[in-house]
């Protein structure tokens, strides 16, 4: 154990995690998947993100076989040190979202029944397409309802998907993989579906199924679509605490 | 773009606030949230930076706070969210064992029904909008044009 010790040791409480491997593993990784995305000219694959992830877990899976440790306790003691100080700032990268938002606050007055209107319809209809595609899939009930509430922000639909009779950490993977996705697809999506006409509906949509991140990824396609993705983020955290568990009960899932 | 104009001179009018009032400004509307958030019940949970979204664009909306106090630290935190969201990603290696806890086939069902649940949020968001936008503009004539 003294090797992993060499990269912190979160287990002991005395010794307290030390971070700098784990930031440094995040900073590398993602600049790796930076100049893959660069170098392929944005193969939809090599995005930063998804490289960074992908990447990062198979270093830490391959440090831990190293060590003869498992690879949860290797990302324990030796990554999440270090990730959780670069976590923590998704705080206030999220309420800096308020900006992009006021900047269209003519948006947001003149559509502001649209938007919420559309939110919770669209959401009613997402939950009833979700849920009859997991049950087609052959998903059992506990793993349906860890699917309905990851349109909202992580701290929301994991005590959700619990109260439920979901499981929270499933309901976490989705939140992240619907980020990694939309960032990674946004592009393709909004071609195939024909998405740009609408720029109001295009930023809602992203906000919704990509959370901070679609939100990050509207804010580059334009003003519009990124104040709609901020509001997005906001509205839809709201509906899904309201809507989600009467929808679960209704179809008998807990 | 007349608005977007509007906001430009807004921000001209001042020099962009010294980058340590932001981060305060940015601390203090967490901190007031992070008091706020508790008084929700367990059943009804709204995290902090949902209500400081919130609370900074009230702030925002009442001319309380100026854009130019907060506007060069929110664009730079903005275009670091991708990078911010690795550790969540390599997050999953603590547990990677949901998808296999029930068999693999269980496993590769739940990545589809994940893959093809954020492609439906999407679409079906977005064409409800396209829905409502339709029904304001050819029932009530309400112009949705925006720029």
């Amino acid at each position: 154990m003294t090797w992993v010790n060499f990269f912190g040791n979160a287990l002991d409480p005395k010794v307290g995690g030390i971070a700098f491997f784990g930031i440094f593993l995040s900073l590398a990784v993602f600049l790796i998947g930076q100049y893959l995305f660069k170098i392929s000219n944005g193969f939809f694959l090599f995005q930063p993100l998804f490289v960074g992830m992908v990447l990062g877990i198979f270093i830490l899976w391959l440090l831990a076989k190293w060590f003869g440790v498992s690879l949860p306790t290797f990302y324990m003691s030796a990554y999440k040190p270090g990730g959780d100080i670069l976590f923590w700032f998704l705080n206030p990268a999220t309420i800096a979202f308020a900006i992009p938002l006021y900047r269209r606050n003519d948006v947001v007055k003149k559509f502001w029944l649209e938007i919420v209107l559309s939110l919770i319809v669209g959401m009613v209809i997402s939950l009833f397409v979700i849920y009859y595609v997991s049950k087609g899939l052959g998903l059992n009930n506990k793993m349906i309802a860890s699917m309905l509430p990851q349109a909202a922000t992580t701290a929301i639909a994991m005590p959700i998907s619990g109260a439920t009779g979901g499981i929270p950490a499933v309901t976490a993977m989705a939140c992240i993989i619907n980020a990694v996705l939309i960032y990674a697809l946004a592009d393709v999506l909004i071609k195939v579906f024909r998405l740009n006409s609408d720029p109001v509906g295009a930023g809602l949509g992203l906000g919704t199924a990509g959370h901070t991140v679609g939100s990050a990824k509207a804010v580059q396609l334009g003003s519009i679509q990124g104040a709609m993705a901020s509001i997005a983020v906001v509205v839809i955290s709201i509906v899904v605490d309201i809507v989600v568990p009467p929808f679960a009960h209704m179809m008998g899932l807990f | 773009m007349a608005s977007n104009q509007a906001t430009k001179t807004e921000g001209t009018e001042h020099e962009a606030a010294p980058i340590l009032q932001q981060m305060c400004i940015f601390a203090s509307v967490l901190f007031v949230s992070s008091l706020i958030s508790p008084l929700f019940p367990k059943s009804f949970p709204v995290p902090t930076p949902v209500i400081g979204l919130a609370l900074m664009y009230v702030l925002l909306a009442s001319h309380i706070i100026k854009l130019y106090q907060v506007e060069k630290m929110a664009d730079f935190l903005i275009s670091l969210i991708a990078f911010l969201f690795v550790p969540s990603g390599i997050q999953m290696a603590n547990s990677l064992n949901v998808f296999t806890d029930d068999g693999a086939l269980t496993g590769v069902m739940l990545i589809v029904t994940i893959i093809l649940a954020t492609i439906i949020l999407l679409v079906v968001i977005s064409y409800t909008t396209a829905g409502f936008m339709a029904i304001s503009r050819k029932v009530f004539h309400k112009s949705t044009d925006v720029q």
